[in-house]
């Protein structure tokens, strides 16, 4: 019984690693687009992208989900996109919008004098960024994005509300069997995964120590 | 160099949001069962619930008296058909937007849903019950007596809408299931569910032996439900009338202990 229970939560916990990994895939580097867009020069571009941002930080995951999913049929009698296409591309565009905050907040901590440093050196300004400024943000970003990737962890549980089928869904399909421990076991499945996340982070974040 | 990419890429946006807004021309739905055919497939909307619609343990295939109507309704129609557990909440939302074809899950005909979905005939009749511990279930075998219980109840439900009607609180809870849940584990007092569901999930030999029902606060009907103004509404019908006459529909019935609550046709 606890066998079985444990395999068909793993199951679902396969959902749950599936959304999670492939929505880091397209969040990180678009993250970073988006960042350049809000630290941009070109002022429409700034503004266009900040918008956007505060739109997606500003209304709640679970309604982004529900609009992507439903919105294209509800209002223009499109065809939908899969179940799970539409939430990956919310959890995408959401986590990208966060992610390009703390991208921002890395790459303007770093002194103006590094860049006119590398400027009297003659360096282009992506030679700067790439050669210069890149890993000093990637250390200083580390604690936040842990913070991001673990709750994304347990927002994976909010898509249940268009039934894809992840870990929250199959224990409380148990509830119907009449069996209520699995909706609480499936607790443990994400603190095992957090804890795992929570010592790759504190390993990552001890490597990169030799910049101070 | 780099005015020109940022310039690109306001351009990749604006033009990205102006493609949502771009309305598809088509005309208006004409035949739903046109529709389904060309699929080759009805996709059906339901949930976990015995004995409409259920899995057998270790089984894959969706089974119950729902269920195995919809596959005889599909080979009437001549498609397969497909079976999508989904949120209870949404399924207005995954007819309307074609996500499913049809919500065939034990579903009662309140005035909502006949608003909301274009419904077939009646096919099944059903009540709202309340479940209480059998310890105290002698204590509350009137409607009268009920205002002292705490209650859950699914959102939106049938029950929902007979506390309403008695005038009285409850918490609301994604499904029956869980409405049954909280009975069990002592947070509510009582909750209301279908009598059918009531009939199979709780009482001796059971998930749930410590609990019972008492009170029936209501009679109602089962449908299925289709889009509004769809032609499979008249398909159904016309299949359903066919399958009782013949028996098939008491035959399937009786496989799952549902005969005596089948209405004539």
């Amino acid at each position: 019984m606890f066998w079985d229970v444990t395999l068909t939560l793993l199951e679902g916990f396969g959902g749950t690693m599936k959304l999670f990994v492939l929505t880091l895939i397209f969040a990180l580097p678009l993250g970073l687009i988006i960042s350049f867009g809000s630290m941009s020069r070109f002022t429409p571009l700034r503004w266009l992208t900040q918008t956007v941002v505060w739109i997606v930080r500003g209304s709640p995951l679970l309604l982004q989900i529900l609009i992507v999913y439903y919105g294209p049929g509800l209002m223009f009698g499109l065809p939908l996109l899969p179940r799970f296409t539409a939430a990956l591309l919310t959890f995408v565009i959401n986590y990208a919008c966060y992610f390009s905050e703390i991208y921002r907040g890395g790459i303007q901590s770093i002194p103006r004098g590094q860049y006119e440093a590398g400027e009297v050196l003659g360096m282009t300004r992506s030679q700067i960024f790439f050669k210069v400024t890149l890993l000093q943000v990637i250390k200083r970003i580390v604690p936040p994005m842990g913070n991001e990737f673990i709750t994304l962890v347990k927002d994976t549980a909010l898509v249940r509300v268009i039934a894809v089928y992840e870990i929250i869904w199959m224990g409380e399909s148990f509830i119907k069997k009449g069996l209520i421990w699995p909706l609480f076991y499936t607790g443990v499945f994400y603190l095992v995964f957090n804890g795992l996340l929570t010592i790759l982070f504190g390993r990552l974040e001890k490597k990169l120590d030799y910049f101070r | 160099m780099k005015k020109l990419f940022a310039l690109l890429l306001a351009g990749m946006m604006i033009l990205s949001l102006a493609a949502c807004g771009a309305k598809k021309e088509e005309p208006a739905a004409d035949s739903d069962t046109a529709y389904v055919k060309a699929n080759g497939k009805i996709v059906v909307g339901i949930t976990d619930f015995a004995p409409m619609d259920y899995k057998e343990e270790g089984s894959d295939e969706w089974i119950g008296f729902d269920a195995d109507m919809a596959k005889l309704f599909a080979e009437y129609l001549g498609v397969d058909v497909e079976f999508i557990e989904i949120n209870w909440d949404n399924k207005a939302m995954e007819l309307e937007t074609k996500a499913i074809d049809a919500v065939w899950n034990g579903m009662t005909l309140t005035e909502e849903v006949m608003k909301l979905m274009g419904t077939s005939e009646a096919y099944c009749n059903n009540g709202q019950v309340v479940v209480v511990n059998s310890a105290v279930a002698d204590q509350y075998q009137t409607a009268e007596s009920l205002s002292e219980l705490s209650f859950a109840v699914e959102n939106g439900s049938a029950g929902a809408e007979q506390l309403d009607a008695l005038g009285l609180e409850y918490t609301a809870l994604q499904t029956q299931a869980n409405a049954l849940m909280e009975v069990a584990a002592g947070a509510s007092d009582a909750c209301v569910i279908d009598l059918l569901m009531a009939g199979a999930m709780i009482g001796e030999g059971t998930s749930y032996p410590e609990l019972t029902y008492t009170v029936q606060l209501n009679s109602e009907e089962y449908g299925v439900g289709f889009r509004v103004g769809s032609d499979l509404v008249d398909s159904f019908n016309a299949f359903w009338k066919d399958a009782y006459k013949d028996g098939t529909v008491m035959e399937v019935a009786t496989t799952y202990g549902v005969q005596e609550s089948i209405i004539a046709k």
